[in-house]
């Protein structure tokens, strides 16, 4: 197997995860915890992410129907999707949810409604793109990152 | 011997002992967080920084690691957002009762949120995402506190922490400290500034000995409300200017207590007084800032404050000398209820007898302080909500909740109910008002309300940050606004994180204007004790948020101040804390209501007294209108006293109390 030509792949595909804003600085600083202890931190967070993310975007699809213009509440449930969506660096679902929860802010309904289904885009997007990077770097044995030159928008 | 308690050391510490030498490694961090991605690359980065971490999703599940063992952890780390328990009020609790450096987390950047923790208590407020430079220094925060808490604890303690050889001197701090600090009621200033402060709950005195050189923990001198009284007599006594340690303990003559302990009790205590003459100060700038509305507002507060704070204004006002007198506190808090309390006492310790008097002189001021019409009546309780009721309202309302909250942790929440209850059935007339308040109080729920609590927390912390700052000069010990306004200052204040306000604000609310009024400077004046740290201290954001009341109030300060100054406050502070003095010792509310009563309010008075009322007694007033008559009573006898003793100026401050100012 062409290690190399993967890793190229792997690191091309996470330059344009942060050229297009998909991800983060942060993102970086999930990735250098990997270390021998935890080879594969970056990927557990993420997975943990979109499991978790994925039940509190439910919660606030269910605000929206249940608790008509109750923005607070809204607003909750999104403060903590932004916070997640921090802690990994997933920056455009962040600011979406940023969005989101300005609209709650201003009582807007409607735009609390189109914000959510663009906050609901950028997870389904997101999740798309990392599974594939996920992927391509076990596929070219470097789960473990540290092999890994440090890409693109990471500023090792 | 070194040796052997370093072996026990490490078999405590277990396996962070060892790291716990080489500190800042393997400090030990309580990170809690609700969401589980924030929480993991927390530990992560925690642990990059070679810290020992423990992680928790739960609020409650963290109170209960820290409170099964106060020595598990250096610092905290938490969520602010957190679905079981406010992160603020997380952060009041660990402050409170176990005097833990925690540092607030949150994706929420904006200044008010920010400050709000910082008024809580927290030493730092991080933005998620977190980075690990951040991380890397979060261990200065655990030597900054126990630097500063070494640098207050007493000379001998001091002797035991260079006694104690240890190549780390963080390491031995932790032991040293332990008990050193628990001697001194690891109480430091700045802790003091933002905690309650003394200690643990409501434990009975614990007295340990002083002198014993310290490597084991010792236990804890804990000045509960009976020892603090006792402790507060023996000032008075002495006299604020001669009061020193060894006379005092004579006085007080507890066993077991040493000159030590008694000594930075003393100092904090002076501490206290000082900042509550600061806040006074404060609220008489803000007073004349706002330009006199009514004097109402003052009551209002007052009057809410009292409500909701009675029960716990002894607890406040005693909570910054021992936190967990706060529990313990409550019980005498429920003292002062019935006493009718509307003054925070300051000493706290004469809680009853300070409560009653204050409320008293509440009365008094109010209707002195207003200058015309606008005492609201204090009995009257008529409600003529001003605006401020609702306000106010949902002050009690919240402080009940914040209180529920706050006690439920510990078991102070069946005793703040007993508290509530007993107010409601204290005999007095102003617990007439203090019954309807109690009920409406009690009638929330007093069983912890987090969303609740921290919103009142909120409050309280402004209004507590406030108060904090304010550097009152005056002392206005007196709850001039029928001691129930500033209540809600005050209420929040135990709650608040920030303990020292707390305290003070608890103390009697005079209505900034009679703050103003003792402020002459004078020891005496402000040994009104009881700091009216009347909301009116628009200073603070959320002191703002009540209201423009706040406005009314000032004016109604202004207003006051004049009448203050008539020596109201000193003549008849005197009167009525001569009264209260003696009364330390058992709740004698009725006991001053009954001097109150005879003297029969002018009916000019009267109307003033009304006015007040009517201004801006909230709907709590209404609660009051019942016990109006009595409350008039009172005033009216605060008014007699007043005009009996115009001495203002000289402060002839019979009363005890003003000794207590006079330490500051």
């Amino acid at each position: 197997m062409d290690y190399s030509n993967l890793r190229r792949q792997a690191a091309s595909m996470k330059k344009s995860l942060f050229d297009q804003g998909y991800l983060d600085e942060q993102f970086c600083q999930v990735e250098d915890l990997q270390d021998e202890a935890s080879p594969n931190f970056a990927e557990e967070v993420v997975t943990l992410f979109f499991k978790d993310s994925a039940k509190l975007i439910s919660n606030v699809e269910q605000a929206l129907e249940k608790y008509p213009k109750d923005f607070n509440r809204w607003d909750a449930y999104m403060q903590q999707l932004k916070g997640s969506c921090s802690s990994i660096g997933a920056s455009r679902m962040k600011s979406e949810c940023m969005s989101f929860r300005d609209y709650c802010g201003q009582g807007n309904v409607e735009g609390c409604m189109r914000s959510f289904q663009k906050v609901k885009r950028e997870h389904g997007a997101l999740r798309q793109k990392l599974e594939a990077y996920f992927q391509l770097l076990r596929q070219a044995g470097q789960l473990v990152l540290l092999e890994l030159p440090p890409g693109p928008g990471c500023k090792n | 011997m070194l040796l052997g308690a370093a072996a026990r050391m490490e078999e405590k510490g277990a396996i962070t002992g060892r790291q716990r030498d080489q500190f800042p490694v393997g400090m030990r961090v309580l990170a809690v967080d609700d969401d589980p991605v924030c929480l993991k690359v927390l530990e992560t980065l925690l642990r990059r920084c070679q810290y020992h971490v423990t992680t928790t999703n739960q609020a409650i599940t963290a109170l209960k690691l820290l409170r099964e063992n106060r020595d598990m952890f250096d610092l905290v780390i938490s969520d602010v957002h957190m679905p079981d328990m406010d992160g603020f009020k997380l952060l009041e609790l660990v402050g409170l009762e176990m005097d833990l450096p925690v540092i607030m987390l949150s994706v929420n950047g904006e200044t008010k949120s920010v400050m709000k923790g910082i008024t809580h208590g927290a030493c730092d407020y991080l933005l998620k995402p977190v980075r690990v430079e951040e991380l890397r220094n979060i261990w200065q925060h655990v030597v900054r506190r126990k630097f500063s808490k070494r640098e207050r604890s007493n000379l001998d303690i001091y002797k035991d922490f260079n006694k104690l050889p240890s190549t780390d001197p963080c390491h031995s701090h932790n032991q040293i400290i332990a008990g050193a600090c628990d001697q001194s009621g690891r109480i430091s200033k700045k802790r003091k500034e933002m905690h309650s402060d003394e200690e643990d709950d409501g434990e009975e005195n614990d007295f340990q000995e002083s002198d014993e050189p310290s490597a084991a923990k010792k236990p804890r001198v804990v000045w509960s409300i009976e020892l603090h009284r006792k402790f507060v007599a023996a000032v008075n006594q002495l006299g604020i200017d001669k009061a020193v340690p060894k006379r005092i303990l004579e006085l007080m003559n507890v066993e077991k207590l040493t000159r030590e302990n008694v000594a930075s009790h003393l100092q904090k205590y002076r501490l206290y007084l000082k900042r509550l003459s600061a806040v006074a100060s404060q609220q008489a700038s803000i007073v004349a800032a706002f330009g006199g509305r009514d004097p109402s507002f003052l009551h209002m507060g007052a009057f809410e404050g009292l409500q909701s704070y009675q029960p716990f204004a002894p607890c406040a006002a005693l909570s910054s000398f021992s936190p967990h007198g706060l529990l313990g506190r409550t019980s005498a808090a429920t003292f002062g209820v019935p006493e009718l309390a509307p003054a925070m006492t300051v000493q706290t310790a004469t809680n009853n007898g300070i409560i009653s008097h204050c409320a008293g002189d509440a009365n008094k001021f109010q209707l002195s302080g207003l200058q015309e019409n606008q005492q609201a009546n204090l009995g009257q309780g008529s409600t003529t909500s001003l605006g401020l009721p609702q306000l106010q309202q949902k002050w009690i309302q919240q402080e009940t909740n914040d209180l529920s909250a706050f006690f439920s942790g510990s078991a102070l929440a069946n005793t703040l109910s007993g508290a509530l209850q007993r107010v409601t059935s204290s005999p007095l007339p102003p617990q007439e008002l203090l019954e309807s308040a109690q009920t409406k109080v009690s009638a929330q729920p007093p069983i912890t309300m987090p969303s609740v609590s921290s919103e009142l927390v909120e409050r309280t912390v402004g209004v507590s940050a406030n108060l904090q700052d304010s550097s009152i000069s005056q002392q206005g010990a007196l709850p001039i606004n029928d001691g129930f306004t500033a209540d809600k200052l005050q209420l929040h204040d135990p709650f608040d994180s920030t303990g020292g306000t707390r305290f003070s604000v608890n103390m009697l609310v005079c209505p900034s204007g009679s703050i103003t009024a003792s402020s002459n400077t004078k020891g005496g004046a402000s040994s009104c004790s009881t700091v009216l740290l009347a909301p009116d201290t628009g200073r603070h954001p959320n002191y703002l948020q009540f209201g423009v009341a706040g406005n009314s109030r000032h004016d109604m300060n202004e207003i006051k101040q004049d009448h203050l100054h008539q020596g109201l406050s000193t003549g008849s502070f005197n009167h009525n804390f001569g009264a209260c003095m003696t009364e330390q010792t058992n709740p004698n509310v009725p006991y001053l209501m009954p001097q109150m009563k005879p003297n029969t309010m002018a009916s000019e008075d009267k109307l003033k007294q009304r006015n007040i009322y009517d201004l801006g007694i909230p709907k709590l007033h209404g609660g009051f209108s019942s016990s109006s008559c009595n409350f008039d009573g009172l005033l009216n006898s605060m008014i007699k006293a007043e005009k009996d003793d115009l001495s203002f100026t000289d402060n002839d401050l019979g009363c005890d109390f003003f000794p207590l100012g006079a330490c500051i």
